[in-house]
């Protein structure tokens, strides 16, 4: 059954589809950078009511831990990359390359850009994984 | 020749500051300042251009009561606590406009100071790319140099010596508001710089024009960039105070700066900023050194790009395919290295063969690598092309 996006569950769900991807094992092995939040910009027409972010604590190609948390936590974090949910949703649909996206100001980067770009393999697993959760879209 | 767009072609490309270009538009400052409605405005220079050239005290006159002061304390290669400390100056002086004066680095440490004043604690508090809200300090942005385009630009690169590391900033809010192009302020520029500043304009329209990021308007800028540095550079250096070809050349690292701010750089860029941090070469001298045979490396799959450049670089391609044309314009641009004095090799600068797998692995983490036309992850791929400006 598809899983709303974005969740708890889902998160729970992408954290398992990253630690089966041996592309992402490999791709991500040097990445000693620390976790990165992602945040969906409130979007209250389809249900999503806040800022909302997930954390991924990413470390040598293994997704550690992953999360649902407020605005403050995520914005603790080395990394934290911001989009509004259509944003979102085209880069899982694979329809935004997200190094293109935060180049353009589609989506917004707080941290250290040459680190990021340095993992371009790694952001293009990452995004690989979400096709890999069955998900359920609010706008749809 | 043509050059055609894929149909799910998107882009964005940001439209630049306004410019004021002209021989002793420096002198229009105050006027401009007064249409914008500052009040007080702080000088970002370094003290060479402050002590042995007029040129601070040329922009001290044309700002009259509107002159805060001047921080003349700009470095090549900016750091985080040069930038904060500029902030710091430039908060005391109360200063409503930020003016810089000089090259990529006063420009780029006066773009770090706006947003320090805007946003307050320290520069390294904010980087990121687009992470910026809001408009930021107005800045007035006076290139003495034709090269790196950073008037133009929405990247200030910062130097963050604690990491050992380069971080940037990247905003639309970062685009200076006012670029003075005045050609009487590069004159006086050395030969061998003049050519080096040119070729890493050169540099920055060939790279953006083969960049995954390119797009129509970029493309334009960066054709019209080649056609003009093509014509322009050498004049410059036979005859210096050739205003015309040195406004010229201004024009053209502008429009180079736009284009790359759009489009990024590739590879080339990637092996120059990689000897420019292991062997201190200039980074418009790496640029040069490195551009025909980075040109050649890509010549199989950008082509017809390439041979635009062969057409702006005015040579006769007529009844050549693009792939000759495209290899006919990477010798040109190896000739015209040599007509400009910039025969400079890595070898002159100590690199061996033995320092090519460490440059390869240093360029491949460097992020202009990544908007390569095709794929670049092989370190012997890009120790081949290193190779050949051995």
């Amino acid at each position: 059954m598809p899983i709303d996006f974005p969740s708890e569950e889902w998160t729970t769900a992408y954290q398992e589809a990253l630690n089966t991807s041996e592309s992402y094992k490999e791709a991500g092995k040097n990445w000693t950078h620390g976790p990165i939040a992602l945040v969906v910009k409130a979007e209250p027409s389809i249900g999503v009511e806040q800022d909302t972010a997930f954390i991924l604590d990413l470390h040598q190609g293994v997704c550690r831990k992953a999360w649902i948390s407020d605005l403050e936590e995520a914005n603790k974090q080395p990394f934290v990359i911001t989009g509004s949910y259509a944003q979102w949703k085209q880069v899982m649909r694979k329809e935004l390359d997200p190094i293109k996206g935060m180049m353009q100001g589609k989506l917004r980067l707080k941290g250290n850009l040459p680190i990021i770009v340095r993992f371009v393999k790694a952001a293009q697993e990452l995004v690989e994984a979400t096709a890999r959760v069955d998900t359920h879209f609010l706008d749809e | 020749m043509d050059m055609s767009y894929d149909a799910d072609l998107n882009f964005v490309f940001a439209h630049t500051p306004r410019v004021s270009f002209g021989v002793n538009v420096v002198g229009d400052l105050g006027n401009w300042l007064s249409d914008m409605g500052h009040s007080r405005a702080v000088v970002v220079t370094d003290k060479f251009l402050a002590e042995k050239t007029d040129m601070l005290e040329r922009v001290k006159k044309s700002l009259g009561g509107r002159f805060a002061g001047a921080f003349t304390d700009v470095i090549p290669d900016p750091t985080a606590e040069s930038i904060d400390q500029g902030a710091a100056y430039a908060k005391e002086q109360s200063a409503d406009v930020l003016v810089s004066l000089g090259g990529g680095s006063a420009i780029d440490s006066a773009k770090g100071m706006s947003v320090v004043l805007t946003e307050g604690g320290k520069i390294l508090d904010h980087e990121g790319y687009h992470a910026l809200t809001r408009p930021q300090t107005p800045h007035v942005a006076i290139p003495t140099t034709a090269g790196t385009g950073s008037e133009m630009t929405m990247v200030t690169v910062i130097k963050d010596p604690a990491r050992g590391q380069k971080t940037f900033i990247g905003s639309y809010f970062l685009h200076p508001d006012l670029a003075v192009l005045d050609p009487s302020l590069t004159v006086g520029l050395p030969p061998k710089l003049t050519a080096a500043t040119g070729m890493d304009a050169m540099s920055h329209a060939i790279e953006s024009l083969l960049s995954n990021l390119r797009n129509p308007f970029s493309d334009a800028y960066s054709l019209e960039a080649i056609r003009i540095i093509s014509k322009s550079l050498k004049r410059c250096l036979d005859k210096p105070d050739d205003l015309q070809a040195r406004g010229q050349m201004l024009i053209a690292a502008a429009i180079a700066g736009s284009a790359f701010s759009n489009a990024m750089v590739v590879l080339n860029h990637a092996l120059a900023h990689t000897v420019g941090a292991k062997f201190h070469i200039h980074h418009g001298t790496a640029n040069a050194m490195f551009l025909p045979h980075t040109m050649r490396f890509f010549t199989d799959v950008s082509a017809d790009r390439l041979a635009l450049v062969a057409g702006a670089l005015g040579l006769d391609t007529k009844g050549v395919d693009d792939e000759q044309a495209a290899l006919q314009a990477a010798d040109r641009i190896e000739q015209f290295n040599k007509e400009i004095g910039l025969n400079d090799r890595l070898s002159d600068y100590g690199v061996t063969e033995e320092d090519l797998p460490a440059i390869a692995d240093m360029a491949l983490t460097d992020g202009s690598i990544i908007y390569s036309p095709k794929p670049v992850f092989d370190l012997d791929q890009i120790a081949s092309v290193a190779r050949k400006a051995l």
